[in-house]
């Protein structure tokens, strides 16, 4: 008789932790915003670089934190590149605009199909960058896939998404998602999808019913927009897997309606506080000018570029403000709230995890970037 | 290997100025203060607790492994709050050492002498902002200085059967927009081809200028790349003598004489993609971005206006005819203009000041007038 050992018991689930204290974001967000402004906008690789690697390295499973090791760098040299490969595109992409244009008039629109396709293209492939650049326990999670085939699937289906008014939106997003994260490896590990299209569909149905309502009754708009993020998050988490390993997500419907109204709260404020100092400098400058009132005068005032420049720094810094609050809000906090609900089962499947896997470039990164489809 | 010789080089010793090291100083000669640390190999993920120890390397012991790591090699790497976390460039790259006791990872510091190499410290960062400052700068001197020059250099070497393409098809464009509403009174035709035959002469045009009236109520006109342009019948409507249509009409050959669509489309191409490369993702940006993009290629097309309306005057200098009309026909269209728009946004140089233009450059009619008073009503005619 031959002995068959038992299987031990499975270890209970494990909750994923987040210890990121939010008054440090705040100051690496601002700080990030200031240099920003001062470089003219190319402080932009190292902040997306210091915002990813706080959110990592305070993200742990099993007592473990994670690492990112991208640098801001790579993301630099990566743009550069892609710049010098998106302008003989745009030149190439003119210039059979101008052919189709004469052949018909704006025959030429399909074109920028193209550029769609181009931006899944480096979606994928920024996701395959930042990934490579995740570690965990010593070992770096990686890619493989075609970055052309995912644009191709995102086409089709974005097509029929089209098509069926968006019925068919969680089918294409279950499907991309499918696509992703088989193609996704930690170490020797590899990940799978689980979620259902069918599984989103019932969850958000109701609301794809609203959203017509919800455009003239706005004030529902952000609880319908809320409530349809926090559901594609949990069956996002809920789907994901890696060998043996589930993640599995409790995040409820309602979590993050106090999350938009603060944006857009803070965001009437910021609104309320240009206003106020535009009126106040209108009425600095047309002191200052003196001279009569009406019409004329207003005109006068309005076109003074005494007017115009403190105009332009203000408004500069509003965005600067309103960047700071949606990296907080919508970075962090939807990233700290959703963490806070993941639970990790069947840990003891990741006990010896083999490293493998290359570092990829940041090229599909600085795709993202200059065609304005980069994610955090 | 074991732990006796704690470090071999006293003189770069960083321990004297760390204040954990106060108590360990008399036992070092013995064996070096360690302590318990988890390692990741880099290899497997499997986590391995070691016991850490201070010898002329850092070693790390468990029950089935030994590693030792040269404290230069070490490199602090992000770990979360209360964690040393550093990896060693001699080994593999994503080995880990972390270390939760303060005491311990302050002794391992103290000993690294390179521990902080990788980190951008604030000197990085006055770096980043340096070459920052130098990039935008260099792309507004660029915008402003290179690509004007670059595209009036560039202009000449275009073929002009390329730009023919261009041209034919903004005019596949304009008749979907406008409908087919060509003008084509026979009279009027007659008058608008002389008008425009005695333009181009002085112009030094040859005859494959084309031209057409378009029967829409906009007082404007306009010329297109590949030498063609467009008269609008309101235009026609507001104007009271062929001498004012004459100067429109030769400012707009001007545009074609000097190929300003080719220029500006080169120019305005150009400068946009490299303000584009400024700011990136920053939210709410694109206002910015637009603004300034817009003034630059107003302040462009301005000069090019006046080059135009210079070149107008000149032509209508050479034909003996008078150059205020136009100028009058201008500001009956569009009236006193300062005040009324950001002078920096707007693509043409103020009404007024165009008129006052016109009026300095005056001269009495020397040469036969262009169109005879039956000529000119075909002309006013030509869309009936």
């Amino acid at each position: 008789m031959s002995y068959v050992p038992q299987q031990p018991p499975p270890l209970p689930s494990l909750p994923a932790t987040f210890s990121g204290a939010r008054s440090e974001f705040f100051r690496l967000v601002s700080r990030g915003a200031a240099i920003e402004l001062i470089t003219l906008g190319f402080y932009r690789f190292w902040l997306a670089t210091d915002i990813r690697r706080h959110l990592w390295v305070n993200t742990a499973v099993d007592g473990d934190a994670a690492e990112y090791t991208g640098r801001g760098k790579e993301l630099l040299i990566g743009f550069l590149f892609a710049m010098a490969i998106l302008v003989p595109i745009y030149l190439a992409y003119f210039l059979i605009t101008v052919e189709a244009e004469r052949f018909k008039a704006f025959a030429s629109v399909p074109l920028l199909i193209s550029f769609y396709a181009f931006g899944q293209f480096a979606i994928y492939r920024a996701r395959r960058y930042r990934l490579t650049r995740t570690v965990w326990r010593g070992i770096r999670f990686w890619m493989d896939g075609s970055g052309w085939a995912y644009a191709g699937r995102a086409m089709l289906w974005t097509l029929l998404a089209v098509v069926t008014l968006g019925i068919a939106w969680p089918w294409r997003t279950a499907a991309l998602e499918r696509y992703k994260m088989r193609h996704s490896h930690y170490g020797n590990l590899q990940g799978d999808f689980e979620g259902r299209g069918w599984e989103l569909f019932k969850q958000v149905w109701y609301l794809w019913l609203i959203a017509p309502f919800a455009m003239v009754l706005f004030p529902l708009y952000p609880f319908v927009y809320a409530q349809l993020k926090a559901v594609e998050w949990r069956w996002w988490v809920s789907g994901i897997r890696f060998g043996g390993v589930r993640l599995d997500s409790t995040l409820p419907n309602s979590a993050f309606y106090g999350l938009y109204w603060k944006i857009i709260g803070w965001m009437m404020l910021l609104v309320v506080v240009f206003v106020l100092y535009v009126v106040g400098a209108f009425a600095l400058v047309a002191t200052l000018l003196g001279g009569g009132t009406g019409a004329k005068q207003m005109q006068a005032v309005a076109n003074h570029i005494g007017l115009l420049v403190p105009l332009g720094i203000g408004y500069v810094a509003i965005i600067l403000a309103a960047n700071v609050v949606m990296r907080l809000y919508l970075v962090r906090d939807v990233w700290a709230t959703v963490l806070a609900s993941v639970q990790v089962h069947g840990i003891e499947a990741m006990a010896d995890v083999a490293a493998k896997g290359d570092l990829a470039s940041a090229l599909g990164e600085g795709f993202a970037d200059g065609l304005d489809v980069a994610g955090f | 290997m074991d732990s006796t010789s704690p470090d071999s080089d006293p003189g770069s010793d960083p321990r004297l100025d760390a204040p954990g090291e106060a108590q360990a100083a008399p036992a070092a000669q013995a064996a070096a203060p360690g302590g318990p640390a988890v390692y990741f190999d880099g290899l497997s993920n499997r986590r391995q607790n070691v016991m850490i120890g201070f010898a002329n390397q850092l070693v790390m012991r468990s029950a089935d492994n030994f590693v030792s790591w040269p404290y230069e090699d070490i490199r602090r790497v992000d770990g979360p709050s209360g964690t040393l976390r550093v990896s060693c460039l001699s080994a593999s790259p994503l080995a880990r050492l972390e270390i939760r006791d303060a005491a311990l990872s302050a002794e391992l510091i103290a000993r690294c002498s390179h521990i902080d190499q990788h980190r951008l410290t604030r000197g990085g960062i006055a770096r980043i902002v340096g070459w920052s400052l130098a990039a935008a700068a260099s792309i507004i001197a660029v915008v402003l200085f290179v690509i004007p020059f670059a595209a009036e250099r560039l202009t000449p070497l275009v073929p002009p059967s390329m730009e023919k393409h261009l041209g034919d098809a903004a005019v596949v464009q304009i008749h979907s927009l406008f409908g087919d509403k060509e003008c084509s009174a026979a009279a009027g035709q007659a008058a608008f081809a002389k008008l425009v035959t005695a333009l181009r002469r002085p112009a030094d045009l040859d005859d494959g200028i084309g031209s057409q009236v378009l029967d829409t109520p906009i007082p404007n006109a306009f010329a297109l790349p590949g030498g063609r342009f467009f008269l609008f019948r309101g235009l026609l409507d507001k104007a009271n003598d062929p001498d004012e249509v004459a100067g429109v009409l030769a400012h707009e050959l001007g545009h074609l004489k000097h190929r300003d669509n080719l220029r500006q489309l080169i120019h305005n191409g150009s400068s946009s993609f490299l303000i584009g490369l400024l700011f990136g993702d920053i939210t709410g940006a694109g206002a910015a971005v637009f603004a300034s993009r817009s003034m630059i290629n107003a302040s462009y097309s301005r000069e090019a206006e006046e080059a135009a309306d210079s070149f107008a005057i000149e032509v209508m200098h050479k034909l003996g005819r008078p150059t205020r009309p136009m100028g009058e026909l201008l500001f009956r269209i569009t009236g006193k203009e300062a005040g009324k728009q950001p002078a920096l946004w707007s693509s043409h140089p103020l009404t007024e000041d165009r008129l006052a233009r016109m009026r300095a450059a005056d001269r009495p009619a020397s040469g036969p007038p262009l169109l005879s008073t039956e000529e000119w009503k075909a002309l006013k005619g030509i869309c009936k």
